[in-house]
C-alpha cells in the first residue's frame, strides 16, 4: 500500500498568504488611478490650449498683415513669428508626456500591472506541480499523488505569493517616488501657470488686434462690399467678441485645473506615505470634475474658434 | 498713410525702451537672459495699459483717420508686448527643460520597479519550468531502468 504524503493545507496556505499580499496596497492603486485618470485629462487640455494660443497669434498677425498691406510700409511675411517657437512646444510637450507616463505608470505598477503574467505563472506552475505527481506515481515507488485540488491549491498559493512579493516592492518604492516626486509637480504646475498667465495676456490682445483690423476692413472696404457681404463682416465682430471670452474662460479654468493637479498630487503622496487618503479622495473627484468640464468645454467649441 | 502714421507712432510708441535698457538688473540664474525691459514690470504694465487705452479711444472715435491713427500707435505696441510675452514664453522653456531632465529620471526609476517585479514572475516562471523538466525525466526514467 503506498503511503501518500500530505502537503501542507492548501487552504490555510492561501489563507495565510492572502493576507499577506499587502491589502493595504488597494487603496494605493486605487487613488494613483485616478490621480493618472485626471492628470491625463489636465494634459490633453494643456496641449489643446498651447495650440490654440499659438493659432489665435498667428491669426492676429495675419490681421495686420492685411491692414499694412497696401500701405506705404507693408509688414513683411517673414516678420510673422510663432507665439511659441517648435522647440518650445516641443519641450512643453515632452514634458507634459513626461508627466502623464509618470502618472500612468504609478497607476500601473500600484495596481499590479504583471498581473496577467503571474497568473500565468502561478497556473503552469500548479499544472506542472500535477503532472509531477502522476508521473513520479506511475513511474517509481514513491507515494506522492497531487489531486487537481491541491495543484490548483499550489497554482493559488504562488499567485499570493508573487501578488505578496509584487506588492512589498511597490510598497518599498512607489510611495518614496511620489514623494521625492512631489516638489517637481509642484514647480512644473507653477511654471504651467506662469506660462497660462501669459498665454491669456497675449490671446486678450490677440483678439482685440483681430477685432479692430475687422471694423477698420469693414470701415475702409465701405460700398465696395455687397450689402450681404458687408452685412456678413460686421456680424463677425460679436463672435470675435465671444471667441475672445470663451477662450479667457478656457484658459482662466485650465489654471485652476492645474493648481488642483498640484495639492492632488501632494494629497496623494502624503497618502501613499500613512494611510488616510479621506482628503485625497475629495481633491481626486474635484479635479477630474474641473478637468472634465474643461474638456466637455473645449469639445463643445466650434472648429473656428479652437 | 496709416502704415507712416503707424511708423511714426511706432517710433514714439517705442521710445520708453531704451531707459529700460539703462537699468538693468541680476538675471535669475536658471532661465536664459531676458530682455531689459522685463527689469521694471512697470513700463510693461504702463505699455498695456497704453494699449487698452487706445483701445476705447478707437472704439469711441467716429472719424476714420483718427482711428487709423490709433490702431496704427496700437498695433505698434502690439508688437511690443507680443515680443514680451515671446521673451517669457522663451524663458520659461529653458525651465521646462529642466523639469524635463527630473521628470525623465522618476519615470525611469519606476521602469526598474517595473523590471524588479517582472524578476518576481519570471522566478515563479522559472519554478513551473524546474517541474515541468523534473516531470519530463521521471516520465522517461523506467525506459531507462
Amino acid at each position: 500500500m503506498r503511503h501518500r504524503k500530505s502537503l501542507p493545507s492548501p487552504l490555510c496556505l492561501c489563507v495565510c498568504l492572502f493576507w499577506l499580499a499587502g491589502c493595504s496596497i488597494s487603496p494605493l492603486a486605487r487613488n494613483t488611478a485616478e490621480f493618472s485618470s485626471a492628470a491625463s485629462l489636465v494634459v490633453d487640455n494643456t496641449q489643446n490650449a498651447y495650440r490654440k494660443a499659438v493659432r489665435i497669434n498667428e491669426d492676429a498677425q495675419a490681421s495686420l498683415l492685411v491692414a499694412r498691406f497696401d500701405t506705404d510700409h507693408p509688414m513683411d511675411p517673414h516678420s510673422i513669428r510663432p507665439l511659441i517657437d517648435q522647440k518650445g512646444l516641443e519641450t512643453r510637450t515632452k514634458v507634459l508626456d513626461g508627466l502623464r507616463t509618470y502618472a500612468q505608470t504609478i497607476a500601473d505598477l500600484a495596481s499590479g500591472v504583471s498581473s496577467p503574467k503571474l497568473d500565468e505563472a502561478a497556473t503552469a506552475c500548479g499544472s506542472n506541480l500535477k503532472s509531477l505527481g502522476d508521473a513520479l506515481a506511475s513511474s517509481t515507488s514513491i507515494g506522492i499523488n497531487v489531486t487537481s485540488a491541491e495543484a490548483n491549491a499550489t497554482s493559488t498559493a504562488l499567485k499570493a505569493l508573487g501578488d505578496f512579493l509584487v506588492n512589498r516592492q511597490i510598497k518599498s518604492s512607489v510611495p518614496k517616488i511620489i514623494k521625492d516626486m512631489d516638489p517637481t509637480v509642484e514647480a512644473l504646475a507653477k511654471l504651467l501657470i506662469s506660462d497660462i498667465d501669459i498665454l491669456r495676456d497675449q490671446s486678450g490682445r490677440d483678439y482685440e488686434q483681430i477685432l479692430a483690423q475687422e471694423d477698420g476692413f469693414i470701415r475702409h472696404a465701405g460700398s465696395s462690399l455687397s450689402p450681404i457681404e458687408r452685412r456678413s463682416e460686421i456680424q463677425r465682430l460679436p463672435r470675435i467678441l465671444a471667441s475672445e471670452k470663451a477662450t479667457d474662460d478656457m484658459l482662466a479654468d485650465l489654471k485652476d485645473s492645474i493648481k488642483k493637479l498640484a495639492e492632488t498630487h501632494h494629497a496623494l503622496a502624503a497618502a501613499a506615505a500613512s494611510k488616510d487618503s479621506s482628503s485625497l479622495h475629495a481633491r481626486i473627484a474635484d479635479l477630474r470634475a474641473s478637468a472634465e468640464q474643461l474638456a466637455d468645454f473645449y469639445d463643445s467649441l466650434p472648429d473656428s474658434s479652437k | 498713410m496709416a502704415a507712416a502714421k503707424s511708423s511714426q507712432k511706432k517710433k514714439t510708441a517705442a521710445a520708453p525702451a531704451p531707459d529700460a535698457v539703462a537699468v538693468p538688473e541680476p538675471q535669475p540664474v536658471t532661465a536664459p537672459a531676458l530682455p531689459p525691459a522685463f527689469s521694471n514690470p512697470d513700463t510693461v504694465e504702463t505699455y498695456k495699459a497704453l494699449y487698452d487705452i487706445l483701445g476705447r479711444a478707437y472704439w469711441e472715435a467716429s472719424d476714420l483717420n483718427a482711428k487709423d491713427t490709433i490702431q496704427g500707435a496700437r498695433d505698434s505696441l502690439y508688437e511690443i508686448l507680443t515680443d514680451l510675452n515671446r521673451a517669457k514664453l522663451e524663458a520659461n522653456t529653458a525651465l521646462f527643460q529642466s523639469l524635463k531632465t527630473k521628470i525623465r529620471d522618476s519615470n525611469k526609476a519606476l521602469d526598474e520597479i517595473k523590471d524588479k517585479i517582472n524578476n518576481i514572475t519570471k522566478n515563479i516562471s522559472t519554478a513551473s519550468n524546474v517541474i515541468a523538466a523534473i516531470t519530463k525525466v521521471v516520465s522517461i526514467a523506467p525506459t531507462l531502468l
